[in-house]
């Protein structure tokens, strides 16, 4: 492990920028190596870091697959999908508060705030947890290199508050950002160099939480994305949220209301609904089942896939509502689409795959794994921003039309969606009493004609203007949309040359000092609690480790020779002796030598478990 | 133009050197058709204007700067911003002629607004019809009724065209009357374009609020 040495003078190279896929379930880490991208995983694991968070009640948090596991005893301690809350005020999640376990409250700017343990966490710190922890995984598998710089993914809908909090994220996280990248736009550059490909591409991307459609021109290596659309509030977490309803209604008959509202079994239930979906898309019936609460009973109720796909429907059509506007944005037909490109574990939904079909009359593609082609297309151009190629070139659009509040109230874009990024606009600004020294304007982005439909990336104040009368003032503003798809603005008074001061009050967002301020924090308490953590982790583990062996042990001991059950009773004891020590090395080495001894047993176990399967049963039930 | 500073060459490009590939900075921000080397002229070639967008930003898109020093980083994202500004002035007919219009001393858009009255009275029924199909249901008579308009617009839209190119092929003199009748087009045109814009709406449906 070598990544656990502080040893300043004895560390390793950091690793060459990577792409990441932050997600809303599950996040990934690739990297461009050998001529083409990899997701980075570490020896015996698949490299996925759920994009989840458990709190202990003392030490600190628990990030990726240990927490997940967590999550299932102890939901009320566990925050999923915290990309939903990223760059977004209360009023924009209410529903998604439901399930949240901790209080949720407004902080500066707007920004939410989850009173954790009486700490106030922000979405951008949270999901900076969860980047943090894909640094490690990457570090696992690099022999402790650390993760420095890193092109990241995000939604194409995402609009400029969202794109700043996940910029917030990788800072609070010590990862350089390179570049913002749309998600389709990263999976059609995997798929394009892939194929090597030439012509219109659509790309349909529906994740945990948010969904996106492209719609490219591939021509020699330039991935030119024609228009965008999308809805950053739906994704497979709304389709859990569909078998939920129904058991929240069904379960309300015989259960006190009260209860069934708590996070923690809300939580459980969304896990129970999520297990149920993903059989769904493999199996023709699935049932559903939880604990219910001060009860020894289970509520268990079978789905078909058929009632399954009638109540995700009315999903599954705003998603199309999107492709239509993209298509028709685009200027093409259906007819012109040369290849359909599925993105997101969501579209192994067969009624996703026939909706789609049918609304582009084509089998769409399916040979690239719709879980890691973002991340790897984010490798490609983290490949690409290093310097390594000039083969390839992304030309992205910005998904939003940018405006300015006019005096009735009104939008006055400056800034028409699906312009090719980098963009610019310049809008002339004047005074209107003698010597005004300064001007407040309101910064809009969205498609409706009412300011008060549209989403404000903030209040800006420009300032500095030099005393003069009314109307006399000259003031240029520039607004640039980078290639992230990210607005700054500046300003010059152009009668003096004066370059006017702009003051941004984010909307939403982190303001500079924040971040500086959670940094400082962060570094206080970084070093313990990178021991702490790595402590919990490994026990954790070993927990998990020793409940699936108790139980393996039951199943198959009459297939095992006394020796290895002896070995594995020995390594059982040492486990769960070095849990108390709470001391890494120890745990570290309980855990290989734990893992060594059970080989055995898995083997067993894995041989038994494909002859149950090829004999027809269903593993849901097993 | 001036040389570029980094290998003397004589500048083809107002935005890149295309000897060194180093980024260039001007005192003024280059007309669209400078940006492409062109000569102002609405007749145009959209196929080699697309070729041309691409090997340009091929040179000097910021993905290729990433890791020089801020001030190159800010020139690729500035220069990029121009190019790409200056293909969606090109790359539109229109919007071509409209910067045609202003740059020779035309009337903008707001010194000649007279419309014939016919063509207002012709505006107003277009409003009326749309109107009716947003209060009505998708698949009933008033929203078929659109797909027709959509039909006759287009028709209008390519007749307002032929008259544009008229006016404006070959390219007039500076303050040419001509000018103004070009921007009357241009206007019949914008009232055209908005209607199919929201016969296009109304068929795909409208964003939602606060996305």
């Amino acid at each position: 492990m070598g990544f656990l040495q502080l040893n300043v003078l004895n560390q390793p190279e950091p690793l060459p920028a990577v792409g990441i896929d932050l997600g809303t379930t599950n996040s990934l880490v690739a990297i461009w190596e050998n001529g083409r991208p990899n997701v980075v995983r570490p020896e015996g694991d698949n490299g996925y870091v759920p994009s989840c968070v458990f709190f202990p009640t003392d030490g600190p948090p628990i990030v990726g697959k240990e927490a997940r596991e967590r999550a299932v005893f102890e939901p009320e301690r566990t925050i999923f999908s915290i990309k939903r809350f990223m760059g977004r005020g209360l009023a924009d999640v209410a529903a998604d508060l439901k399930s949240m376990p901790f209080p949720a409250s407004s902080g500066r700017n707007g920004v939410i705030e989850f009173d954790v343990r009486g700490r106030k966490l922000t979405p951008q710190e949270i999901s900076a947890l969860v980047l943090e922890k894909c640094g490690e995984v990457a570090a696992r598998a690099s022999g402790g290199r650390a993760l420095a710089k890193a092109v990241i993914t995000v939604p194409a809908y995402f609009d400029d508050a969202q794109r700043q909090a996940t910029r917030d994220a990788a800072r609070l996280a010590g990862i350089e950002v390179l570049r913002i990248v749309n998600e389709p736009t990263a999976a059609s550059l995997a798929y394009g160099l892939d194929q090597k490909k030439q012509g219109n591409v659509a790309v349909y991307d529906l994740g945990g939480g948010t969904f996106d459609v492209s719609i490219l021109a591939i021509e020699d290596g330039v991935f030119r994305v024609l228009a965008t659309n999308g809805d950053t509030h739906l994704g497979g977490d709304d389709f859990d949220r569909m078998l939920v309803a129904v058991a929240s209604t069904e379960l309300s008959h015989s259960v006190d209301p009260r209860k069934l509202d708590e996070p923690a079994f809300l939580q459980g239930l969304r896990l129970a609904a999520e297990k149920c979906k993903i059989e769904l898309s493999s199996y023709p019936e699935a049932e559903m089942h939880i604990q219910i609460p001060d009860s020894n009973a289970q509520w268990r109720r079978r789905f078909t896939r058929e009632e399954f796909e009638a109540l995700s429907r009315p999903l599954i059509e705003r998603t199309l509502d999107s492709c239509r506007r993209a298509l028709s944005d685009s200027k093409l037909d259906a007819s012109q689409i040369d290849e359909v490109v599925l993105v997101g574990g969501v579209t192994r939904m067969p009624a996703v795959r026939a909706a789609v079909e049918q609304f582009f009359g084509r089998v769409p593609h399916t040979q690239l794994n719709p879980d890691e082609v973002v991340a790897l297309g984010a490798a490609v151009q983290a490949h690409v921003l290093s310097g390594g190629t000039r083969e390839v070139l992304l030309m992205d659009v910005t998904p939003l039309s940018l405006g300015l509040e006019t005096v009735g109230g009104a939008m006055a874009k400056i800034i028409l969606r699906n312009a090719t990024i980098p963009c610019q606009a310049t809008e002339g600004f004047t005074t209107y009493v003698d010597n005004q020294t300064a001007i407040d304007f309101n910064v809009l982005q969205g498609e409706r004609e009412l300011a008060s439909d549209t989403r404000s990336l903030g209040r800006f104040r420009l300032s500095g203007i030099p005393p003069m009368p009314a109307g006399l003032a000259r003031i240029a503003v520039r607004f640039h949309i980078d290639a992230n798809g990210l607005l700054t603005v500046t300003a010059k008074e152009q009668s003096t040359g004066a370059s006017a001061h702009i003051e941004v009050q984010p909307q939403n967002g982190l303001s500079e000092a924040d971040v500086q301020r959670m940094l400082a924090a962060a570094y206080a308490n970084a070093k313990d609690d990178f021991a702490a953590r790595r402590v919990a982790e490994l026990e954790t583990e070993l927990g998990t480790m020793l409940r699936a062996t108790e139980k393996g042990l039951v199943d198959a001991r009459s297939q095992l020779d006394r020796e290895t059950i002896l070995d594995i009773e020995d390594a059982m004891k040492s486990a769960r002796e070095a849990c108390s020590t709470r001391d890494a090395q120890v745990l570290q080495r309980a855990r290989d030598a734990f893992e060594k001894a059970t080989m055995p047993l898995a083997a067993v176990l894995m041989d038994n478990f494909a002859k149950k399967a090829l004999t027809g049963k269903i593993i849901g039930e097993m | 133009m001036t040389p570029c500073p980094t290998c003397r060459a004589e500048a083809t490009n107002p935005l890149v050197c295309t000897a060194c590939g180093g980024l260039l900075s001007g005192d003024r921000a280059p007309t669209p058709f400078e940006v492409f080397g062109l000569v102002p002229a609405l007749e145009l070639d959209a196929a080699a204007l697309k070729r041309r967008l691409l090997e340009l930003s091929r040179r000097m898109h910021p993905d290729y700067f990433a890791t020089a020093d801020a001030a190159t980083r800010e020139l690729a994202e500035r220069n990029t911003a121009e190019l790409n500004l200056a293909y969606e002035v090109l790359a539109d007919e229109p919007a071509r002629a409209d910067w045609l219009v202003k740059s020779l001393g035309g009337p903008d858009e707001n010194q000649e607004r007279k419309m014939p009255e016919a063509f207002l009275i012709e505006v107003l029924e277009w409003n009326e019809a749309l109107e009716e199909a947003r209060a009505a249901d998708v698949g009933s008579s008033a929203r078929a009724a659109l797909a027709n308009l959509a039909r006759e617009l287009g028709t209008r839209r390519d007749e307002a065209l032929a008259r544009l190119r008229a006016e404006l092929e070959p390219t007039p003199e500076r303050n040419s009357p001509r000018l103004v009748e070009a921007r009357r087009q241009l206007n019949a045109l914008r009232y055209v374009d908005r209607t199919l814009e929201e016969i296009r709406a109304l068929e795909v449906g409208r964003p939602a609020a606060r996305t």
